[in-house]
């Protein structure tokens, strides 16, 4: 293990560290938090609490002497609805969780702390996580975006989007943020361990992180299911291409309060809770340490996930589309063959039919029945097109950024969807 | 120095299929005219203990007859499987990949190289044979569309199409595509049945749809959804 180095940190809250009233300690961040416990105003920084008399002790309303507290809180910690940045440096999980990403040393645990709390926890920008997971966000969806539009230059739209989700989307990342050991407290609160990823299942959080643009016609596309091309999937929708719907999901956080515990969609909010999280940690990576960091994290524990492209198409007509690709790209007519077949009068017959072009083959399957073999040849054929990548270690735009960088050699770009969906 | 067996097997199977030389098809008609059955267990072992594969021997054919492999040989034999999608088919690389102009010469000149690279004429006839030209293979699935021909001009498509709005029963698309000599498909991109026709035998298939009992109704319901299935990728 990693010896914390806590003299090399950086941060806002280690600045003003040597000054009188600072929390580099724990004694002096619970003398800081008792200074400031009457006050109504909640400073992000410790070296400018405003010196303030002493009272008496806040009283909560816990019986102390039945239900001895765990550790010493400062007094307010209780009233305040998420733990103070000060009491990040006494946490053991979140010095846990920083040692485990094997995190930069200039991320301090301050940052951590304050990723791992949701909007809908404290609403108060400064205390949570949501302009760091826009920051996050962005950068995750960036490098995503620009890895598969190298990696794989002929991915259908609809198709990238698919993978884009898959690699970025909520479901992905919080995955991710699981598999960092991130657990989350039963509710938030100022008393809870500032290493547990905090978040509410009764209180909205207004925490904006996607682009996007409500649709004018929204209530027809949900009334009538009208058709939206994927043009339009580009221009207005998320990153995803999937619909912005402010409006219910305003409906859906003020019914926030009725759902009972562990149903299907208070599990969508712990899942978007735990994401958001996950965009914060590259968030703060970024914010600290810089892009070639955050581009070097996202790498691995992002791009580096694996997702079975080929899975992720749906046909209608595949024999067509191929025909179209043919006569687009001037090769000859597609034509398929059978290569071999058993037991074709018998109850399972297997036939293997391959798509030539010419003399080359295109694709092969094999299918119990000579249509099915034939639409999954002419499906595989497709999907050997739509999956051509130039090479495993491809260069993307943001290699140029760094300082030492070769000269740019262009990608390659396809002309397009053989047909548009 | 490293010795690479791309896929002997295939061949092998090939040319125990497809050349039959003397000693296999003595050993065929032994087997099959039931000579000698496998009645002991000492028969069976005798009959399954046969010798490694010709791509597991000849790396290293030492003095003592031992066929280990050394370590600097690889020997490649894949059990056959379906072609990976991520194997992007040589005529669907673009101009610019550098894939197509290393694999240029061994598509050009296949035929030419193929020959004088193999060791046997046994071996050659019989890889000739048993990879035929795709010409050769039979089709799957009906015949293959024709090349269009572009004959019709636009009188002729008017024509066509006063003719179907005439008599629809008459100048069916079949009988129209014969007198036209053209397809069906362009039959229908080109003209529409008046709309009364186009009733009748809607409500003609509805009485058809009708009779059919719940078997029959639910075998077909059964493939539609296996169809879109297999579209789905699910099959």
């Amino acid at each position: 293990m990693k010896r914390l180095r806590l003299d090399r940190w950086t941060g806002q809250l280690l600045v003003a560290r040597p000054g009188p009233c600072s929390a580099a300690t724990p004694r002096a961040a619970l003398r800081s938090a008792a200074m400031c416990r009457c006050t109504t105003v909640r400073n992000q920084s410790t070296a400018a609490v405003p010196q303030i008399p002493q009272e008496d002790d806040y009283y909560d309303g816990t019986d102390h002497t039945r239900f001895s507290p765990l550790e010493k809180l400062p007094p307010r910690a209780t009233s305040l609805p998420s733990p103070p940045p000060e009491r990040a440096l006494q946490s053991a999980k979140l010095a846990a969780l920083h040692a485990r990403l094997s995190l930069p040393e200039k991320v301090p645990l301050q940052t951590l702390a304050r990723a791992l709390v949701d909007a809908s926890a404290d609403e108060n920008p400064q205390f949570n996580n949501t302009n760091l997971a826009f920051v996050g966000h962005t950068l995750i969806n960036y490098h995503v975006g620009e890895w598969l539009m190298c990696r794989y230059p002929r991915l259908p739209m609809e198709v990238l989007y698919a993978a884009i989700k898959g690699y970025a989307g909520p479901t992905a990342l919080h995955h991710v943020a699981r598999s960092w050991g991130v657990e989350h407290a039963a509710a938030p609160g100022g008393e809870v361990d500032p290493g547990l990823l905090q978040f509410s299942m009764h209180k909205p959080g207004e925490a904006i992180t996607v682009f996007g643009y409500k649709r004018a016609e929204y209530e027809g596309l949900k009334k009538h299911h009208w058709r939206h091309g994927i043009s339009s999937r580009v221009v207005f929708d998320n990153d995803f291409g999937e619909i912005v719907h402010t409006e219910e999901e305003e409906e859906q956080m003020r019914a926030r309060a009725d759902t009972e515990y562990g149903n299907e969609y208070t599990r969508t909010l712990a899942e978007a809770a735990y994401a958001t999280c996950a965009r914060a940690v590259v968030g703060a990576i970024y914010a600290h340490t810089g892009r070639e960091a955050a581009k070097a994290f996202i790498k691995a524990h992002i791009l580096s996930r694996t997702l079975d492209l080929s899975r992720l198409f749906s046909f209608k007509k595949p024999t067509r589309e191929l025909s179209l690709l043919c006569a687009r790209e001037d090769f000859e007519p597609p034509v398929a063959r059978l290569l071999s077949e058993t037991g074709r009068m018998s109850r399972t017959p297997v036939f293997v039919v391959g798509i030539f072009s010419g003399k080359d083959k295109l694709g092969e399957a094999a299918a119990a029945s000579l249509e099915h073999a034939r639409a999954k040849a002419a499906m595989n054929a497709l999907k050997s097109w739509y999956l051509y990548s130039p090479g495993e270690h491809v260069r993307v735009p943001s290699d140029m950024l760094a300082e030492d960088a070769r000269p740019w050699e262009p990608a390659y770009i396809d002309i397009g969807e053989i047909i548009g969906r | 120095m490293e010795a690479i067996a791309a896929r002997p097997a295939v061949s092998c199977c090939r040319s125990a299929v497809a050349a039959g030389t003397g000693p296999r098809r003595l050993l065929l008609n032994t087997t099959s005219a039931g000579a000698r059955q496998k009645s002991s267990s000492a028969r069976t072992r005798r009959a399954l203990n046969i010798p490694p594969h010709q791509s597991f021997l000849g790396f290293n054919s030492g003095s003592d007859g031992a066929t280990r492999p050394t370590s600097d040989e690889i020997i490649f034999n894949p059990p056959s499987s379906a072609p990976s999608v991520f194997h992007t088919p040589f005529k669907f690389l673009p101009p610019s990949d550098p894939r197509r102009r290393a694999n240029l010469a061994s598509e050009l000149f296949a035929s030419s190289t193929h020959n004088p690279s193999s060791t046997s004429p046994l071996s050659s006839a019989s890889a000739s044979e048993a990879t035929p030209s795709p010409e050769d293979l039979p089709l799957a699935g009906g015949v293959p569309p024709l090349k269009p021909r572009h004959h019709l001009t636009k009188e002729d498509i008017e024509e066509m199409r006063r003719l179907r709005a005439e008599d629809p029963v008459k100048n069916s698309v079949l009988n129209l595509s014969r007198q036209f000599q053209c397809s069906k498909l362009f039959v229908l991109m080109c003209c529409q049945a008046p709309k009364e026709h186009r009733e009748k035998i809607k409500s003609e298939l509805e009485q058809v749809k009708a009779r059919w009992g719940p078997r029959r109704r639910a075998a077909r319901e059964e493939r539609h959804r296996r169809f879109a299935m297999l579209f789905n990728g699910e099959l």
